[in-house]
């Protein structure tokens, strides 16, 4: 542990920590492009240069490729850090076009926060800026920029020792260098692609499904998790601010969801997520049911409740389809008001689309639902079966092919989106999505998640952990 | 490339067991210098056998303006156009190989018997104009020695 000093304060490193791992674990900012926690060091942008005091005025180093050494002694914003910062600053942006105007990635661009913090002066130099490359297709979901891009190689770096693509490269040398993806283009397989446009610390690398859609201080970050596979991932879920509501243009943009990120958490997917998560807002902008049906008649939610607890009053065998996509506070309030009245079965809403990934090392899980782990502590793990004298069915979710069911058997089902099976059930409840509600997943480790709600819910539409609750009946209440 | 193997391995036992990656550069010199350029399939070819993703080879390719992804003409005229040569007539002497050979600097002749390049130093300023051809160096040159010497190239 050998004790160094920052600015002139002791602080504890630890031995093999550099310079830069010492600072930011001491609340010592020190900028940086290239340097990324989570990836080598490559020490390429100089603008963590800081300052060691010696014997002969000291000298200028880089901090992410510095060991720590007994009785260093650091200074992070001397007079001579600022100088070295300004123009490397200056050197940076020398063939940078500032298009922040037009640059998706301007208010969360460390290139335009440094530049404010640490330049603040127009380029220097009266040669032309190098033209390069607009709009090149890095792949079928993102684009690059090469006068924006820096060449820090974060990208480059994250699909050699992250994903394992090695699907990127510097080309060529000097101020003709440009990222490039291999000739045999399998930058499109990695399914790990889009974390490269978080990674990218300017406007370089853009995501084609985000490209021009919105600026991002119109955007609020709400912490969700991913419901893509058992994983589920820590994500934000990136939608319209409510005081920014649009009521000029088209209203869905307020209620869209217009991107999706990873929100670091070490216990389940570290800083990274999948391009599966990032297409989320295609699973939940698909035509949402908003109306209670009995038989495929519209009926006020009264009428449904009543219908669906005579239902369970008179059966004499019902059985429960669970859903795997149910909060761990829905699967309580389900177990709390039905579990003693129903059979319980945990199904599988989603299965795997034809083609997808099944599992890999990194984050992807076989098992495309967020909550089965949840929905199994409390529910069991035998897979549904409906004994000869079924006589009620409750299909909790979707997914359920309708004729599998037995054709007896009345059929109480909860489902949040537009489906054809909606009409034959006997009684059928619109019910809340994960964007509009808060809960907790459990995911096949057993770490708990939360997430929050984003949007409102329309009024037809229920949420599950109080339609459960409207839903019990006694056993004495029997009719 | 594959009858370069030998030679490759032998190369590769002087390397630690963990740099396949810096054998790169000397395998892709010794496939340019063998094949005349280096072909896809033998990138492919080498990274298999180096256990390198491609992609490292491909850096390396285009770092280095020296290495061709495409065949060239049998001979490789080579021009100097740093000081000492530009000094001594070099951008006149290039202007007559072009007009000679009917095309410019960078191309080759459509019957395949020349490439005319330019290049930066190569280390005799004392003999400049120098030209090279192939692997030799022509110096002292002027149109009357080019026009020699391109007469005795078939």
């Amino acid at each position: 542990m050998p004790e160094i000093f920052i600015n002139g304060q002791a602080v504890q490193a630890d031995d093999n920590q550099t310079v830069m791992q010492a600072a930011l674990a001491h609340g010592f900012f020190i900028p940086y492009f290239c340097w990324h926690p989570h990836l080598s060091v490559h020490g390429n942008c100089r603008i963590c240069t800081v300052e060691v005091e010696g014997d002969g005025g000291g000298w200028l180093d880089i901090a992410c490729n510095m060991p720590v050494a007994k009785g260093m002694r650091i200074l992070t914003d001397s007079d001579k850090v600022r100088a070295r910062r300004k123009q490397t600053m200056q050197f940076i942006t020398l063939n940078h076009p500032v298009d922040c105007g037009i640059c998706d990635k301007a208010g969360e661009c460390t290139l335009q926060d440094y530049h404010v913090a640490y330049n603040g002066s127009p380029s220097t130099s009266r040669d032309p800026k190098v033209q390069s490359t607009k709009f090149f297709p890095l792949s079928q979901r993102i684009i690059l920029d090469n006068e924006r891009c820096i060449l820090c190689t974060r990208c480059v770096r994250f699909t050699r020792e992250v994903s394992k693509s090695n699907a990127l490269g510097v080309r060529n040398r000097g101020d003709h260098s440009l990222i490039r993806p291999t000739e045999d283009r399998s930058f499109d397989a990695d399914e790990y692609s889009d974390n490269v446009i978080d990674l990218c610390p300017v406007g370089a690398l853009l995501s084609r499904r985000f490209h021009y859609k919105a600026r991002v201080w119109y955007l609020k970050p709400t912490p969700s998790v991913c419901p893509g596979c058992e994983r589920g991932c820590s994500i934000d879920l990136w939608h319209r601010r409510p005081e920014w509501k649009l009521s000029a243009l088209d209203a869905r943009q307020n209620n869209r969801i217009d991107r999706v990120t990873p929100r670091e958490n070490p216990a389940v997917n570290g800083p990274w997520m999948c391009n599966k998560g990032r297409d989320l807002a295609a699973t939940f902008e698909r035509a949402r049911a908003d109306q209670p049906l009995l038989k495929g008649r519209p009926v006020d939610s009264t009428a449904a409740i009543a219908n669906a607890r005579q239902l369970i009053g008179d059966a004499r065998h019902p059985v429960a389809l669970v859903s795997s996509w149910g909060s761990n506070e829905e699967l309580a309030s389900f177990k709390q008001a039905l579990g003693g009245r129903f059979e319980c079965f945990v199904k599988a809403d989603v299965a795997a689309a034809p083609g997808e990934t099944l599992a890999d090392a990194i984050l992807i899980r076989p098992d495309k639902n967020p909550n089965t782990a949840g929905a199994r502590a409390l529910f069991g793990a035998a897979p549904p079966r409906f004994a000869a004298d079924t006589d009620l069915v409750l299909v909790w979710g979707e997914g359920t092919n309708f004729g599998d069911l037995p054709p007896r058997a009345k059929v109480i089902f909860l489902n949040a989106w537009l489906q054809p099976e909606n009409g034959h059930a006997d009684v059928f409840f619109p019910i809340s999505v994960q964007t509009e509600r808060a809960g907790h997943y459990t995911n096949f480790e057993g770490v708990e998640s939360a997430f929050a709600p984003c949007f409102a819910k329309a009024d037809t539409v229920a949420d599950a952990e109080a339609l459960f609750a409207a839903l019990a009946v006694g056993p004495e209440s029997g009719a | 490339m594959k009858h370069l193997i030998p030679e490759f391995d032998a190369l590769r036992a002087r390397f630690p067991a963990t740099f396949a990656s810096s054998l790169v550069l000397p395998c892709v010199r010794r496939i340019q210098e063998d094949r005349g350029f280096v072909a896809d399939s033998d990138i492919d070819e080498l990274a298999g056998y180096l256990g390198v993703p491609r992609v490292q080879i491909e850096e390396v390719l285009s770092y280095y303006t020296m290495f061709r992804r495409k065949p060239i003409g049998r001979w490789h005229l080579q021009m100097c156009r740093n000081i000492s040569c530009s000094m001594r007539g070099s951008e006149r002497l290039l202007a007559h190989l072009e007009t000679s050979l009917g095309i410019a600097a960078g191309q080759t002749t459509a019957d395949g018997r020349f490439t005319l390049s330019t290049v930066e130093c190569l280390g005799s300023c004392g003999t400049a104009p120098v030209l090279v051809v192939n692997e030799t160096y022509h110096e002292n040159m002027d149109t009357a020695r080019i026009d020699a010497l391109l007469k005795g190239l078939d």
